[in-house]
């Protein structure tokens, strides 16, 4: 220990106080930077009583980051589901404080609310037969519920091709974070390898994680030499060393009974309900549960309620013969029978009133009454074998073919047999139902993501007190270095001058 | 007149002093330089014939190389120091081999390692798996050059799989299992692995597993560039291995080989990989427990080709080069080289040592060995001069010269007398 020797230790402390003013300011000027992790830098004593910056470290919270990243998998999947289910639900746009005269509830325009209209129509027409304008009046309302159920349906296609679109953006995203994962992963390795400041680069990793959780569900191992791997909460490899690449072929339109494409890597489907290694959460499964399993669900009631139609306002053989069943007031293009409860897919967008009975296309209304819809003037469908005047006969029969119970597909979700009412206020009660629970799940996942976020922010991020205290400290030593250099430099001086 | 010659040795010898503290002030901020010393000692006239009388004296000087400068931190990789005891062995342009503490070593224009002083870092080549220096020897040793050096790749030869496979699962008929090679491919679940070929291109492994029954399943592994375009199966060829794999119902831990077909149960698995070496993937520590699939770790050896964009040299004195792909290579060997007396050694230009008959024979070993110090990357040594003590000297020394002039001076003012006496 020498006069030369302190030179070199105050030189130590101005390089050492340097590297960590560096690092306080790094970490201020970050301290609002999502993900951010503070960095510390840490020193240690040399040999020569000096001191060096060994390294710059980040506090990192592995656990906590796993449960950001998680939350933010299943409340991203729970909002693609209630984003599409929202869209759906508008076609019932359920105004709770209206009510039908009847006093039941009213579901806007949903079927099941068209369908109260449609009765009560029918019930009028029934004390009144002889009126052409209430005739009209069920006609009008029957293209009201056709209306609704075209709608439906239409409203439903919209739905799982935007879920498709959306999916095949879900895919972009995830091959392109692969890719500049690829990238960060590489100067993480490096640097570990050559001992070169890598807190910066294992920020953007765990921000591109974050960002992939977003689109799908992950989780991750990390190897000796740093390397991190991904792999789908479902256990498909997605980044190990090089990025497997997603595919998907997106669907332009998807109608009724046409499954979407799914997603694949590698070969290995991860959507899809016969995928055995299907993903979990994040958008990309959300979407592809909303594609796949909800949106057809709703399509397949609004078909059996299609069907269920056809089939209650269906005329059947009135000279006793064998005649087979042929569509009433309700049909569909082409029809040339009835169809049975699996024959009905994609039924709701093609469902219409018959031209024969609608006066606005040339039609006659009094084939309601009279019957024989499905073939003007055939004997064989004619309920009115008398001609009488103010029949009632087959207005009655339409109104409890409504109420009466018949068979329905249970795969659609909503039991095997019911009447035709009750089923379709069930399925506007089962949407409703959905759309709530969605609606609800995605916000409780949406405030698990900020209470995780917020507990990851307070161990990981910049606490601008303790930075600044630092920063005092720091600044402290600074001066008594400086002092230490002027003192050395005086004594220096006294022994030149007593030379 | 003896007074005179003895004042006059006197004074040559503390300016010998003065010139020695002269050289260390100058040299007070050279790398690696060892405080010259300067001794006095009494010159004696013994004539036969006369009592032995005072004769003056003569100033030697000795280099203290074996004194610890302290270390300092650079940026520069390549600046080397030493801790402990010990020189660098270092060669001029002509070949011939030196010693030095001067660390300041950088890449020349040809990519070898100089310092400031024109001298070349000499150490042994251990590129290639070539052996280490043998000790007490300077044979063997070569420039270290850091250019030029080859990209690196590695094929893969180990891999280490530990994974959880549902105890859940239902059973997969035989005739649909992934070794039929089938399309559709019918599976439990599937991972990847990536190995790398003998020119490090980069094979993706599919690795099925399908439950066959209870505690039992088959592992296939594809190579996944055989199949179909676009990834869809089934594979051009059949699978590149296929293993039975009995799972021990009370431990959920794979079983040992009972009646299991070879290759054994447990045992590493064989997998040719295309292009490359047999990787054997180890998947002992693979379970099977009533939970859903899951990877816990996937580590496989190799590496893509890399280019060379580093170097690090640890207190060894191994140089390795660090490649892009993460993986590093040692290179170099750097040796120290010592002698039995430091302090004898002959200086030369530079800050460089040659080896006297007085210093002893060269040591050279591997840094850390035995006697030996170790190597600072990043760091170099100070010289070891104090500039207090050198100008506290300074004055001493002038003090002393003073003196030996006033000798001087009285010495002359008594031959004035006796001229005088005959006048």
């Amino acid at each position: 220990m020498t006069l030369s020797s302190a030179y070199n230790i105050i030189n130590s402390a101005f390089a050492v106080t340097g590297a960590q003013s560096a690092t306080i300011a790094r970490n201020i000027t970050n301290a609002s930077t999502p993900g951010y992790s503070r960095e510390i830098a840490n020193v240690v004593d040399n040999p020569y009583g000096g001191a060096d910056v060994a390294s710059i470290t980040r506090e990192a919270n592995s656990a906590l980051l796993d449960q950001v990243n998680s939350s933010t998998s299943e409340s991203a999947s729970q909002s693609a589901i209630a984003a599409g289910l929202a869209t759906l639900a508008q076609t019932v746009s359920d105004s709770a404080s209206s009510t039908s005269p009847s006093g039941a509830t009213q579901n806007g325009a949903s079927p099941s609310a068209m369908l109260a209209n449609l009765q009560s129509a029918l019930s009028t027409y029934e004390a009144d037969p002889s009126n052409e304008s209430v005739g009209e009046a069920v006609v009008s309302a029957a293209g009201d519920l056709t209306a609704s159920l075209n709608s439906g349906a239409a409203a439903v296609q919209q739905v799982r091709s935007q879920a498709d679109a959306n999916m095949a953006a879900s895919v972009a995203t995830i091959n392109s974070l692969l890719n500049q994962f690829t990238q960060v992963n590489a100067t993480v390795v490096n640097g570990l390898h050559s001992g070169a400041d890598i807190s910066s680069a294992q920020d953007s990793e765990d921000s591109i994680l974050t960002q992939l959780s977003q689109q799908v569900g992950i989780s991750t191992t990390t190897n000796a030499n740093g390397s991190v791997s991904i792999y789908t909460d479902s256990g498909v490899t997605l980044f190990q060393d090089i990025p497997q690449t997603l595919s998907f072929t997106p669907s332009p339109t998807l109608t009724a009974g046409v499954s979407g494409n799914p997603v694949t890597v590698d070969g290995i489907p991860i959507t899809g309900a016969s995928a055995p290694m299907a993903v979990q959460s994040g958008a990309l499964a959300g979407l592809a549960q909303l594609r796949d399993t909800i949106a057809p669900e709703y399509q397949a009631q609004l078909d059996q309620i299609s069907g269920g139609l056809v089939n209650a306002f269906a005329e059947t053989d009135q000279t006793g013969g064998t005649a087979p069943a042929l569509p009433g007031l309700f049909t569909f293009p082409g029809a040339t029978g009835v169809p049975s409860t699996t024959q009905v897919t994609g039924l709701s967008s093609q469902i219409e009133v018959n031209p024969n009975v609608d006066p606005s296309q040339g039609g006659d209304v009094d084939l309601l009454q009279n019957g024989g819809i499905s073939d003007p003037g055939s004997a064989t469908y004619t309920y009115n074998t008398t001609g009488a005047a103010g029949y009632t006969g087959r207005i009655q029969q339409m109104v409890s073919a409504i109420g009466a119970t018949q068979s329905f597909d249970p795969s659609a979700g909503l039991g095997a047999s019911d009447s035709l009412s009750d089923y379709a206020n069930n399925s506007v009660g089962w949407l409703q139902g959905q759309n709530q629970q969605a609606t609800d799940a995605a916000s409780y996942q949406s405030s698990v993501v900020t209470q995780a976020t917020s507990a990851l922010s307070n161990a990981t991020g910049v606490n601008l007190d303790t930075e600044m205290t630092n920063m005092l400290n720091i600044e402290n030593s600074y001066t008594t270095s400086a002092k230490l250099l002027t003192t050395v430099n005086d004594m220096f001086s006294a022994l030149m001058n007593a030379a | 007149m003896s007074i005179l010659d003895t004042s006059v040795s006197g004074m040559l010898a503390n300016s010998n002093w003065l010139s020695n503290i002269s050289q260390n002030v100058a040299n007070a901020n050279s790398t690696g330089y060892k405080t010259a010393d300067t001794q006095f000692s009494a010159l004696v006239d013994q004539s036969p014939d006369q009592p032995s009388a005072g004769a003056g004296v003569t100033a030697t000087t000795t280099s203290l190389n074996s004194l610890q400068g302290q270390i300092a931190s650079t940026s520069t990789t390549t600046n080397l120091a030493v801790q402990g005891a010990g020189f660098f062995v270092v060669e001029d342009a002509s070949g011939n081999t030196f010693l030095t503490r001067n660390g300041t070593f950088v890449p020349d224009q040809s990519g070898n390692l100089v310092n400031a002083a024109g001298y070349y870092l000499m150490a042994s080549d251990v590129q290639g798996g070539s052996s280490n220096t043998s000790v007490n020897s300077l044979s063997g040793l070569q420039k270290v050059n850091v250019e030029g050096a080859a990209d690196s790749a590695s094929p893969s030869t180990t891999a280490n799989l530990v994974a959880n496979l549902p105890s859940t699962a239902t059973a997969i008929p035989a005739a649909n299992l992934p070794s039929t090679n089938t399309n559709p491919m019918t599976y439990t679940d599937e991972t990847t692995m990536v190995a790398y070929d003998d020119l490090g291109g980069a094979h993706t492994l599919d690795v099925f597993f399908a439950n066959t029954g209870p505690n039992s399943w088959e592992m296939d592994v594809y190579d996944a560039s055989t199949a179909t375009p676009g990834g869809a199966t089934p594979f051009s060829s059949g699978p590149l291995a296929t293993q039975e794999l009995t799972f021990d119902p009370t431990t959920g831990a794979l079983s040992p080989s009972t009646g299991v077909t070879t290759p054994p149960n447990g045992s590493p698995i064989l997998i040719p990989v295309p292009g490359g070496q047999t990787l054997s993937l180890d998947l002992s520590q693979t379970t099977q427990l009533a939970t859903a699939f899951g990877v816990n770790s996937a580590t496989i050896n190799g590496n893509a080709p890399g280019s060379l964009n580093g170097l690090a040299i640890n207190a060894s004195g191994v140089l390795s080069f660090q490649y892009s792909n993460g993986s590093s290579q040692n290179a170099y060997v750097i040796p120290l080289a010592n002698v039995p007396s430091p302090d004898n050694l002959t200086s030369v230009l530079g800050g460089a040592y040659q080896v006297s008959n007085t210093s002893g024979p060269l040591q050279v070993g591997n840094a850390g060995a035995a006697g030996l110090g170790t190597l600072d990357s990043s760091s170099l040594e100070n010289s070891t001069v104090d500039l207090a003590t050198e100008l506290t000297s300074m004055v001493e020394a002038q003090s002393s010269y003073e003196a030996n002039s006033k000798v001087f001076q009285t010495g002359s003012d008594i031959l004035d007398i006796l001229n005088n006496l005959k006048a």
